[in-house]
């Protein structure tokens, strides 16, 4: 053994060396160093996880925001054409309403055009008959009972009058 | 090869490896047969055992001596300490490089560990395997370190002399009686030849020393005197890589082989773990059986010393051959080899340990249900 150069003391020497690097190492490096790996494991780990579930709910509140998009692009849809309708039907309305009043004022204007028309047939008549008698008496020069002329006259006016009629 | 050839930059490098490569071959211990040699200096003496840098003490086990393979252990324990004290101050969630690279390497083991013996496992076998790869592969690597090997003090002829158990030997530089006459296999023993720096207790073999080298009749014959401002004796390195000495890979195999039986028993129970060894139940033939595989722990213990220790220690011949044979350029391609056999060796020291741990926890009972 000597020869090839084990020998106890030596082989102590070395043994309590290993010993001594094997605490010194682990108590240095692998316990600090392992406990980070550890808690950078754990880190990443529940990282990954966050991000997985921030991923998973921003897809839910995306589908949320998409479906609110929809209900309200409708109800929008749906108010336009109730507004289209109630327009449309505040039109009518006023159409008919316009339509009425245009009515009654044309009415209303074609009784006093009548009404006027009647009057100014009525002072014609008046007139004329009075200018007739005029002209008559004048015509034929003489006095005539000038109540059995008007009568004549008369008789001879509603005589035109109902043939015209 | 033209475009090699005209590129004035490459072809610089090219005629310097080319010089370097005449000046390694012809002024190694090869040119040296052709009559050149000027960079060869001796072959240092190559022993099994570490050499002893200083005298110790005595116990009541033996004698305690500094040899220089502890010399390097403790180099080699000191740089992790820093290494990791350096890690454990800047210990930070965003890893610096150091620390970036410890968590790789770890990293890397503990997935092996959980791998081979299980999750549970695998952190209670993580410390001793990987403090067994670092270890190793630090010692290993700074035994290639320049320094190591080539630098140290001169043995002398009577230290020489002891080695080779003629302990009544008396070196005629030294001695004032004549000396009387010595073994024969002694006399064709190589001594080689220093430059005395008396201040300085430090030498090295310096190139051309080759020339001047003589064996111990040689140097008795001249009566001791091998010139003016030198002496003759081996150099004893300072520093030897720490696993070419058998301590140092017996330790380790050592605490290994306890430690995977320690795990046994603690985790299959006494007789859970003994059993494998010691059984009854399996008839004589199973007996016989326990008792082999008894006989193969001890083998690995053995296994395990003697590929490191082989590894290593043909290394560093390998290296000092090389600086013998080709000085300068011829030796940096092994190197290299070196960096990766002492890299292997630790890995496959390691990951040993961890199948042994693994088996170790798991009961013969368990295996045969599978």
């Amino acid at each position: 053994m000597g020869d090839l150069g084990i020998n106890l003391p030596g082989l102590i020497t070395q043994i309590i060396s290993f010993v001594i690097l094997f605490v010194i190492l682990s108590k240095v490096l692998y316990k600090p160093l392992m406990a980070m790996l550890d808690q950078r494991a754990e880190k990443i780990t529940a990282g990954l996880e966050a991000a997985e579930k921030a991923k998973e709910e921003a897809a839910k509140s995306e589908e949320a925001i998409q479906e609110q998009l929809q209900e309200a692009r409708s109800e929008g849809q749906k108010l336009v054409t109730q507004a289209r309708e109630i327009a449309d039907k505040f039109r009518e309305e006023e159409m008919a309403k316009v339509r009425e009043e245009l009515d009654a004022e044309r009415s209303r204007a074609e009784s006093n055009i009548q009404r006027e028309r009647d009057a100014a047939i009525e002072e014609l008549r008046k007139e004329f008959a009075g200018l007739a008698i005029t002209a008559a008496e004048k015509v034929v020069k003489t006095s005539l009972d000038e109540e059995g002329h008007r009568a004549l006259i008369e008789g001879v006016l509603n005589e035109e009058r109902s043939r015209n009629n | 090869m033209s475009k090699i050839l005209g590129n004035p930059r490459s072809l610089a490098i090219l005629i310097i490896c080319a010089a370097g490569l005449a000046i390694s071959i012809l002024g190694g211990a090869l040119g040296n047969t052709l009559g050149f040699g000027f960079f060869s200096s001796s072959l240092p003496a190559i022993q099994l055992p570490a050499e002893k840098v200083a005298d110790g003490f005595s116990t009541p086990i033996g004698k305690w001596n500094l040899m220089n393979t502890m010399v390097t252990t403790w180099l080699a324990m000191l740089v992790l300490t820093l290494i990791s004290i350096k890690i454990r101050r800047n210990l930070k969630d965003v890893p610096g490089r150091l620390q970036a690279l410890f968590e790789v390497i770890i990293e890397f083991f503990l997935t092996l560990c959980e791998q081979i013996a299980g999750k549970e496992k695998a952190r209670r076998f993580f410390p001793l395997v990987f403090t067994i790869f670092i270890f190793i592969v630090v010692a290993n690597w700074m035994g290639i370190l320049p320094g190591f090997g080539t630098v140290g003090r001169i043995a002398g002829p009577e230290e020489i002399a002891h080695h080779h158990d003629a302990y009544d030997y008396h070196d005629p530089a030294l001695a004032t009686t004549t000396h009387d006459s010595h073994d024969s296999h002694l006399g064709a023993v190589k001594l080689h030849v220093f430059r005395d720096y008396k201040s300085i207790p430090v030498a090295a073999l310096s190139p051309g020393s080759l020339e001047e080298e003589l064996t111990f009749s040689q140097y008795e014959e001249n009566n001791g005197n091998v010139g003016e401002g030198k002496r003759a004796g081996h150099l004893v390195p300072f520093l030897r890589s720490a696993n070419t000495d058998l301590n140092m890979s017996l330790a380790i195999a050592l605490i290994a082989m306890v430690m995977v039986h320690f795990w046994g028993f603690s985790i299959l129970g006494f007789f859970g773990h003994a059993g494998k060894f010691i059984t009854f139940k399996s008839g004589p033939m199973g007996f016989f059986v326990g008792i082999l595989e008894l006989i193969s722990e001890l083998g690995r213990v053995i296994s395990f010393t003697f590929r490191l220790f082989g590894n290593i220690f043909a290394g560093e011949v390998l290296l000092m051959a090389m600086a013998f044979l080709l000085p300068l350029i011829g030796i940096i391609p092994f190197l290299g080899l070196e960096l990766f056999v002492g890299l292997i060796q630790a890995f496959v020291f390691a990951m040993l340990t961890l199948v042994f741990a693994s088996m170790a926890s798991i009961s013969h009972d368990d295996g045969d249900h599978h």
